[in-house]
């Protein structure tokens, strides 16, 4: 079965954008951001979702358009389908911080 | 390049050619509802218990859509006949719009013998102006003078791969034609500010994009909450978009590589051409009217749309005066809406389309619009209510 395609923003990403629909044990191939790489998903991926081009340890910067759009909340293994469940947003987080006095 | 458009007489460019009609209300509505060629503004917000900036903002807006170039003359009425406050007196908004060279009339229930007299009158004006407007003819003028407006929503991936780079590749041709292009919604900057504070003409409007940023993330911080839980919105996040940063970068594709010249006020003139930063919200409604009363020409809604099912019908213009496209990247969002949608740019990603030669597609599509073909969206009547972006408690 050919490789499904996911995107690479920029080199110094370390997750990239499915165009296709992906399958657990699917093979994907990427473009842009340098040079092609080959991956295999380990979950199920939507069009459009996200996946780690490398293991991302906790607390890890991730990285897209290289720049930084979270941290890693856990672990997250390469392949796997990375948002809201395993990327914490690092701006604006209220809740951490507490309300500020006005 | 070129467009065909109405030349006014403080040296813009119309794109359309219409009597606006304002403020909002009973008047209005009667008025613009039985002559064609009108429009008027439906809005709740009139300034009634609110602090003066955000009077001032409300009137920013009226002065600033009767200004409007595709405006070829406005018809006011007292909504508060010798009462109202003074940033809203239509002594006062009739003195600006009339600055900028265009025919004003004004009615008045008090010397007019009630609203009923009004709208006779008003009726009869509108008429005539709208009689006197057709006989404008369209000119071939050159792209210095669009003036673009646009927003992302419904944002998803799709969004800052495709879409929004197509809008950066018609901005940096706009500006480089000497023409004007504002983008918005300062809370979808937040996490990519930098990228535009690093384009700013000099330090100053440096200093008020990263400013603009300060103030609203403090903002959304003194709730106490996750900005997940508000922006990105749910739609953004079945669309595949993880965190408000990841959305901001996407949005800020929309800006092209050009300088931004200036931050701009809701509603706001700017005083040159090129591209500007307008500090507001995202409202989908209020955005576009206070682009058009900045001076827009033409806006355009870069649709996401991956985490939208069954919209196969999208709301008419929310600009007023300014002619509105709906843009997508997203192949399923495209299938869906197709008979909204003005253009489509998913094909950079599914058919490895060049992405230069998308955004002169969009460009052309821009050109075509603004010379008079309709956007889809303006073959509707329907426009949704507008609120505007007003920023201070009301009392």
């Amino acid at each position: 079965m050919a490789a499904k395609r996911a995107l690479i923003m920029h080199p110094k990403d370390n997750v990239a954008t499915t165009v296709e629909e992906l399958q657990p044990g699917d093979q994907v191939k990427t473009a842009g951001g340098g040079e092609a790489r080959s991956l295999s998903a380990v979950e199920a991926i939507p069009f459009g979702f996200k996946i780690a081009l490398e293991e991302i340890p906790q607390g890890a910067t991730i990285v897209k358009y290289g720049e930084t759009i979270g941290k890693a909340g856990r672990p997250i293994p390469k392949g796997a389908l990375v948002h809201i469940h395993n990327l914490e947003g690092t701006r604006a987080r209220g809740d951490l911080e507490g309300r500020e006095k006005r | 390049m070129s467009f065909l458009g109405y030349p006014r007489p403080d040296g813009s460019v119309g794109t359309r050619n219409y009597v606006l009609v304002i403020p909002q209300g009973l008047i209005s509505k009667s008025i613009c509802d039985f002559v064609t060629g009108t429009r008027t503004i439906h809005t709740v917000d009139h300034g009634s218990g609110r602090t003066a900036n955000d009077r001032e903002r409300i009137a920013r807006v009226l002065i600033g859509l009767g200004r409007n170039p595709n405006v070829a003359s406005v018809i006011l009425h007292a909504a508060s006949p010798g009462v109202g406050y003074p940033e809203l007196r239509v002594e006062r908004l009739a003195d600006e719009i009339t600055a900028g060279g265009k025919r004003v009339e004004v009615l008045d229930p008090v010397k007019d013998g009630g609203v009923y007299g009004s709208i006779t009158k008003g009726m009869q004006l509108a008429r005539r102006m709208v009689y006197e407007a057709s006989k404008l003819r369209r000119v071939d003028v050159g792209d210095e003078h669009l003036c673009l407006g646009v927003k992302c929503g419904y944002s998803d991936t799709t969004s800052g791969i495709a879409g929004n780079p197509a809008i950066g590749y018609l901005f940096d041709k706009v500006v480089k034609a000497g023409g004007t292009a504002f983008l918005g919604e300062t809370t979808e900057i937040i996490g990519a500010e930098h990228f535009l504070a690093k384009r700013a003409a000099n330090p100053q409007v440096a200093k008020a994009i990263l400013d603009a940023v300060a103030h609203r993330e403090a903002l959304a911080k003194s709730t106490g909450l996750d900005i997940r839980t508000i922006n990105p919105i749910p739609a953004n996040i079945k669309g595949g978009l993880s965190s408000l940063e990841e959305k901001s970068l996407g949005a800020v594709h929309k800006a092209g590589t050009s300088t931004v010249q200036g931050v701009l006020q809701y509603g706001e003139r700017p005083k040159g051409k090129g591209l500007y930063f307008v500090d507001c919200w995202m409202g989908s409604y209020s955005i576009f009217a206070g682009y058009a009363a900045a001076g827009s020409n033409l806006v355009m809604f870069q649709l996401g749309g991956g985490g939208l099912a069954g919209r196969d019908l999208m709301e008419g213009s929310p600009s007023i005066v300014a002619p509105f496209l709906w843009c997508t990247a997203n192949p399923r969002t495209y299938e869906m809406a197709k008979d909204n949608i003005d253009y489509y740019s998913g094909t950079v990603i599914t058919d490895g389309e060049d992405p230069q030669e998308a955004g002169e597609r969009l460009y052309r599509t821009v050109i075509d619009i603004a010379s008079g073909t309709l956007s889809k969206s303006e073959t509707l009547t329907h426009t949704d209510a507008i609120d505007l972006c007003l920023e201070e408690p009301r009392f």
